[in-house]
């Protein structure tokens, strides 16, 4: 203990002691042998720190004596060193008057209440000194002191100081956090508090000050003490503390602002909107009605919920009844306004008594219908209320005779503003309805804390960046843009803006082509068709599901968890996922319709009764119902179901299309060899799976090494018979190898290939499983939805413009898929380098690419050749997993099975070149040689071609027919397709798009341990590209590459690959696809098969999205 | 031990929801204790002893922060809440609300100037 804290408690005191001139009695406190003895003990305190054996020496008899007596009191009276010092520095004052009074002290002790507090300690001290007196004397003492308690002045004194005057000084104490377990701060501040006082008189009292906790710093509390040792000591041993996370000291300039922490202040006022957070109304909005003065309390009114079907036992009386809703609380009765003739027909008129304009029910006050109520405000939840225009117009229906209904839609639309500041992105259109820049509109720039960067339009402040507080300004729509709900229960609508009031936008959904008012920060302008969420599970739009065993229905309708189902009934069920016990496929199933002619899916009929609705078959059951749907009925979403007898095709010429359909099955010519079931030759199924029977060895999982059989598949799914332990397990395909006479494995969908090279092309199954289609799950392109239905958006022309060619065949060539492939990934795009291609294009037949539109699992290289169009592709398709994967997929598959053609046109969404194509089947079939033209001795007609067609037919010739993949300039354009072989990936390195970028590309070599290229000796080593230049066809395609390690040699292009992103901030180069060439950055963790990037242009930053395979990291320039 | 009544007064569970602080000295106890005891500091003013009304209208259950002051006088944070000439025990730090008028104007006439524990008026 220092010399300079003594001084400063003195003088502390002393200031005290003018404030309150009556504590000068307390220094009569002291016995005068005390003092003595006090003084002592420090000069001996001092000695024995600087000469101990000096002091040994010095110390007289007499000394030494008094020392012994005053052992114990020293411990007593060092108890709280400050007072010590005080008392000793009061002694010598005392010593000098020389007057006090052994008895005095305790009366004026009593007698004083002023004082008493500092005498609280004094007393304890004295009753310490003063063993010998009876302890009925000391409780005495004690209740006079404690009864004197509340009679005590309160003065407020302190109150006149300002604030800033209490700033702490540097004499002050310090201030020290404490970690603590969260959720017990208040504990341990009142544990401390007990202690505190339990340890008071011990050898060990707490020398903390104080200590607190604020709710608003949780896991914390701070002690008030002189050191970090007196914390630990006071905090040692409590639950709850983790003294082992360290004491730190809190600066002092930080002190004072930890107490002045205040809360977010939540003001209610009268009108605010309130959720109620627990009990039965927990949820439920509601709008404040009045607070109480202290504001604990708020007058709350809301929609009641009165339980209108009470059992009959409760109802009787109501006591009773209370009990069992509080006890079991089983179902919330509906939010629902009080009424009073609802409410006296199951309760009695004797329950209910009216009050004025008041009615009084079970103890709760009902008025106009609401229940008013009192609430604790702790049992509200002020934030994040959000009110939906739905709720907020249950209340204002019954206000309207009040008139106060534009209050409270202000205060609504300024509930709705502050959440808007934290839905605004950048790119948003904007506009400003407050403040100077009033009107002004523009697009968002920049978002930072609650101010926001516009980019203004308009006439005079175009172009000029504008900051703004967000709270101003909210999204801006205008009628006609076309927009999507981003939250609240219309969530995923998209829609045509029809008109816009304020903040509130009126939009007519595309999917129920009804008029939906949101408020427009829930608003976003979207170009996309639908809802976005048509996929609920593993269900979607349209699909065909089993309820129950009877029953099935047609999804309509899609919701946030849930599916809205017109059965076969007429009956419309909101189902949940879990309800649906299957997804039924009917696209083999046929019917008759009313004319006896067939009726397959996807077929425009219309009812020849009833209300003579038209439209496209979706499913058919049971070969008696079938679901259609129509765009144009508002009901049920546009579906409706009908018995098939009363349909009949809407064709022109409905009787063209018997006979074909007919002569089709009829004529085994044209029949799939493979004989797929009569009758449903439409889907050209074919054998079921040419996996089944393969014996295969497991490669992957817990079976790893058996060998089985597959006796079924199911998408990518295998059972196999293994030949251990007769056992059949489920497993998906890619575990699978195929096991050769020889014993060596194959991939299960890579038969060898030959020659050249002796390549099984399916490739390694890494790259197949970068294949989403592979996989069997949904695919990324589709789900993008940038086309989400090809078949249904208008893209029929362009095949007008290719069926220029007299075969239908060829159109299916160009089935949409292609248009879409031009922008997704496609699958369709690795039939073009399947071994079937070379087979079947060495005949040059055009149809064989509409079969290996579909085929790109065709397998077969001999039956191709052979059969030529008549390849049994198609099947292999739909039994290829991404069958599975969207019907609208698995009907483009099936399309180019040979007899669908007449029911093929059904899903070109129009009659337009169904009937074109339903004459001629037999002209292409039997005549390749018509077919073949177009491509072959055409070249000139290539430009004319959708893009994707080309580019299509331009690898597939590639790789098939050298001479004449060199007819088209279109070699250089990789077809869009991904890893199920690489041979055509790598026509990226020599595509001129990419000229300016290539060289920056990092690339990896990756198969050549496969292939034995090199030895394998590159295999994973980085580099850039060096250069690449195309040889001529027939020949390997070699480029140059410079490794990281610094070696620099020509590597055959197609075991290159561009390294694919793995992390934010890369820079990328597109290789393929739409956005191919340009170079950007990622701007998300890429992490899925869809990569959002960042491209940097001269005037604004756009952001786009690319398959993740068609990225390439480039090096730094 | 001589303690007791003190230790009495000390709210034996935080989470109880039933605590309490005067609005006036922003000490915290139940309302039982309330009751039973008054405020130990400004009894004089609020005559809370008794008189469940009165501790409804001058203390209240809003307030954030529980601060222990073991040696009010020497404390700075007793000092910055205006607490060092009370008792020591269990505090809070911030109490929302105002004491009802009629302590406001008894407060005046003795010429002491109310402070309002919300820490609105920082000076």
């Amino acid at each position: 203990m220092s010399d300079v804290e003594e001084h400063d408690y003195r003088a502390e005191d002393d200031a005290d002691m003018q404030d309150e001139n009556v504590q000068g009695e307390q220094e009569e406190v002291d016995a005068p042998q005390e003092h003595e003895g006090r003084r002592a003990e420090y000069d001996e305190e001092q000695e024995d720190e600087e000469d101990e054996e000096d002091e040994e020496e010095e110390l007289s008899g007499k000394k030494s004596a008094k020392r012994a007596k005053h052992r114990h009191k020293r411990s007593a009276a060092s108890r709280f060193i400050d007072i010590e010092a005080e008392v000793s520095d009061e002694d010598e004052d005392e010593e000098e008057e020389g007057d006090y009074a052994d008895d005095g002290f305790i009366e004026s002790d009593v007698e004083d209440d002023a004082s008493r507090r500092h005498h609280a300690m004094l007393t304890a001290r004295t009753l310490h000194e003063q063993e010998d007196r009876s302890p009925e004397q000391i409780a005495k003492d004690l209740s006079k002191r404690y009864g004197g308690r509340g009679a005590s002045h309160y003065t407020g004194d302190t109150n006149e100081i300002p604030q800033r005057l209490l700033m702490p000084s540097v004499h002050d104490a310090s201030l020290w956090q404490v970690r603590v377990k969260a959720g017990r701060e208040r504990d341990i501040v009142l544990s401390l508090m007990r202690k505190s006082i339990d340890v008071e008189f011990t050898a060990k009292p707490l020398q903390i000050l104080a200590a607190f906790q604020r709710d608003s710093l949780p896991g914390m509390v701070y002690v008030e003490a002189r050191s970090a040792k007196q914390v630990i000591q006071a905090v040692n041993g409590l639950v709850g503390v983790y003294i082992s996370r360290g004491i730190h000291l809190v600066p002092i300039e930080e002190m004072a602002s930890l107490l002045q922490i205040k809360k977010q202040e939540q003001t209610v006022t009268p009108g605010t909107w309130v959720r109620i957070r627990r009990g039965k109304y927990a949820g439920d909005l509601a709008q404040v009605v009045d607070i109480t003065e202290n504001g604990e309390d708020v007058g709350l009114r809301f929609i009641p919920r009165i339980d209108l079907t009470p059992r009959d036992d409760a109802a009787v009386d109501g006591k009773k009844r209370k009990k069992q809703t509080t006890g079991t609380g089983t179902m919330r009765p509906p939010q629902r306004l009080f009424n009073y003739e609802e409410v006296i027909k199951v309760y009695g008129r004797k329950l209910v008594s009216k009050r004025n304009q008041v009615y009084v029910f079970q103890n709760e006050t009902y008025r106009e219908g609401f229940i008013e109520k009192d609430f604790k405000l702790s049992a509200l939840s002020l934030e994040d209320v959000n009110p939906t225009l739905d709720e907020i117009q249950q209340f204002s229906r019954k206000q309207d005779s009040e008139g106060d209904n534009l209050v409270d839609l202000s205060v609504i639309a300024e509930a709705s503003r502050k959440a808007a500041i934290s839905v605004l992105q950048p790119g948003d259109h904007v506009e400003v309805f407050e403040g100077e820049q009033a009107g002004v509109h523009g697009v968002v720039e920049e978002i930072s804390g609650d101010v926001v960067t516009i980019t203004a339009k308009g006439v005079e402040l175009e172009g000029q960046k504008i900051e703004l507080p967000a709270r101003s300004v909210r999204k801006r729509f205008k009628p006609g843009d076309h927009v999507k709900v981003m939250s609240g229960q219309n969530t995923d609508e998209t829609g045509l803006v029809v008109s816009v009031v304020d903040n509130i936008v009126t939009f007519i959904s595309d999917m129920s082509m009804q008029e939906i008012s949101v408020f427009s920060k829930d608003l976003r302008e979207a170009a996309e068709v639908g809802s976005s969420t048509n996929v609920v599970g593993n269900y979607e739009l349209h699909d065909l599901v089993q309820l129950d065993a009877q029953t099935v229905g047609v999804i309509f309708r899609t919701e946030r968890d849930s599916f809205r189902v017109l059965d076969q009934n007429g009956q419309v069920r909101l189902v949940q996922p879990h309800q649906i016990s299957m997804s039924r496929n009917s696209n083999r199933a046929i019917a008759v319709d009313s004319e006896g002619h067939e009726i397959r899916v996807n077929d425009n009929m219309k009812e020849v009764d009833g209300e003579a609705r038209k439209g496209r078959v979706l499913h058919i059951y049971q070969s008696f119902y079938a679901f259609l749907h129509n765009r144009e009925y508002q009901e049920n979403g546009g579906v409706f179901v009908t018995r098939t007898r009363s349909l009949a095709s809407v064709a022109p010429k409905g009787s063209l299309v018997k006979p074909t359909g007919d002569l089709s099955k009829m004529n085994p010519a044209v029949m799939q060899p493979t004989g797929g079931m009569v009758g449903s030759g439409n889907m050209g199924r074919g054998p079921r799976d040419r996996h089944i029977g393969l014996t295969v060895t497991i490669v992957k999982g817990p079976q790893k090494g058996y060998a089985g059989t597959i006796k079924d598949t199911n998408g990518n799914i295998c059972r196999v018979e293994l030949r251990t332990g007769n056992k059949i397990i489920t497993i998906e395909k890619d575990k699978l190898r195929e096991r050769q006479s020889d014993g060596t494995l194959t991939p299960l969908d890579g038969r060898p290939r030959g020659p050249p090279g002796g390549r099984t092309w399916g490739g390694p199954p890494q790259a197949r499983a970068a294949n989403p289609y592979a996989e069997g799950g949904r695919t990324p392109g589709w789900g993008v939805g940038r086309t989400p239905n090809p078949y249904a958006d208008g893209k029929t022309p362009a095949w007008n413009a290719s069926s220029r060619t007299p075969n239908p065949y060829a159109d299916g060539g160009k089935t949409p898929a292609w248009n879409a492939s031009s922008r997704t990934p496609n699958p369709y795009a690795d039939g073009g380098k399947t071994p079937a291609w070379n087979a079947s294009s060495r005949t040059p037949n055009p149809y064989a690419s509409g079969g290996g539109a579909a085929g790109w699992a065709t397998p077969r290289p001999n039956s191709n050749a052979g059969a030529g169009w008549a390849t049994p592709g198609p099947t292999a398709t739909n039994n290829n997993g991404w069958g599975d994967s969207s019907p609208a997929h698995s009907t483009s598959g099936a399309t180019p099975g040979a007899p669908g053609w007449g029911s093929a046109s059904g899903w070109a969404g129009g009659d337009t070149w169904g009937p074109a194509s339903a004459p001629t089947p037999a002209p292409s079939a039997p005549t390749p040689a018509v077919t073949g033209t177009p491509y072959p001795s055409t070249p000139a007609a290539y430009p004319r071609t959708p893009a994707g067609v080309s580019r299509f037919d331009g690898s597939s010739y590639t790789a098939a027919t050298p001479a004449g993949g060199s007819l088209y300039p279109d070699d250089l354009e990789p077809s869009a397709e991904h890893g199920k072989d690489e041979e055509e990936e790598f026509n990226w390195l020599f595509d001129p798009a990419l000229g300016q970028h290539l060289k920056r590309v990092k690339v990896q070599i990756h198969g050549t341990h496969h292939a034995n290229y090199l030895g394998g000796d590159y295999e994973g080593k980085v580099g850039r590209v060096l250069g690449a230049a195309k040889a001529a066809e027939g020949f390997e395609q070699t480029a140059m590459i410079e490794f990281e390690d610094g070696e620099s040699r020509s590597i055959l292009a197609r075991y290159i690959v561009p390294v694919e992103p793995h992390e934010l901030r890369q820079e990328v180069l597109v290789i393929r696809g739409q956005h191919k060439g340009t170079a950007a950055k990622v701007h998300e963790t890429p992490d899925s098969a869809m990569v959002a990037l960042v491209v940097k242009g001269p005037e604004q930053i756009r952001v786009l999205e690319a398959a993740k395979h068609d990225l390439a990291v480039l090096y730094d320039t | 031990m001589n303690t007791g009544p003190e230790l009495d007064r000390i709210p034996a569970n935080a989470r109880s929801k039933a605590l309490r602080a005067c609005l006036l000295c922003s000490i915290v106890q139940t309302p039982q204790e309330f009751r039973k005891g008054g405020c130990p500091n400004c009894e004089e003013i609020l005559q809370l002893k008794g008189s469940p009304d009165r501790i409804t209208s001058c203390t209240t259950t809003y307030f954030d922060g529980l601060i222990t002051v073991i040696n009010p006088e020497n404390s700075w944070a007793a000092r910055w809440q205006r607490i060092s000439k009370y008792v020591r025990g269990v505090y809070a730090v911030r109490v929302k609300g105002r004491i009802p008028e009629d302590v406001e104007a008894e407060l005046e006439s003795r010429g002491i100037k109310y402070r309002p524990r919300d820490q609105t008026d920082q000076d």
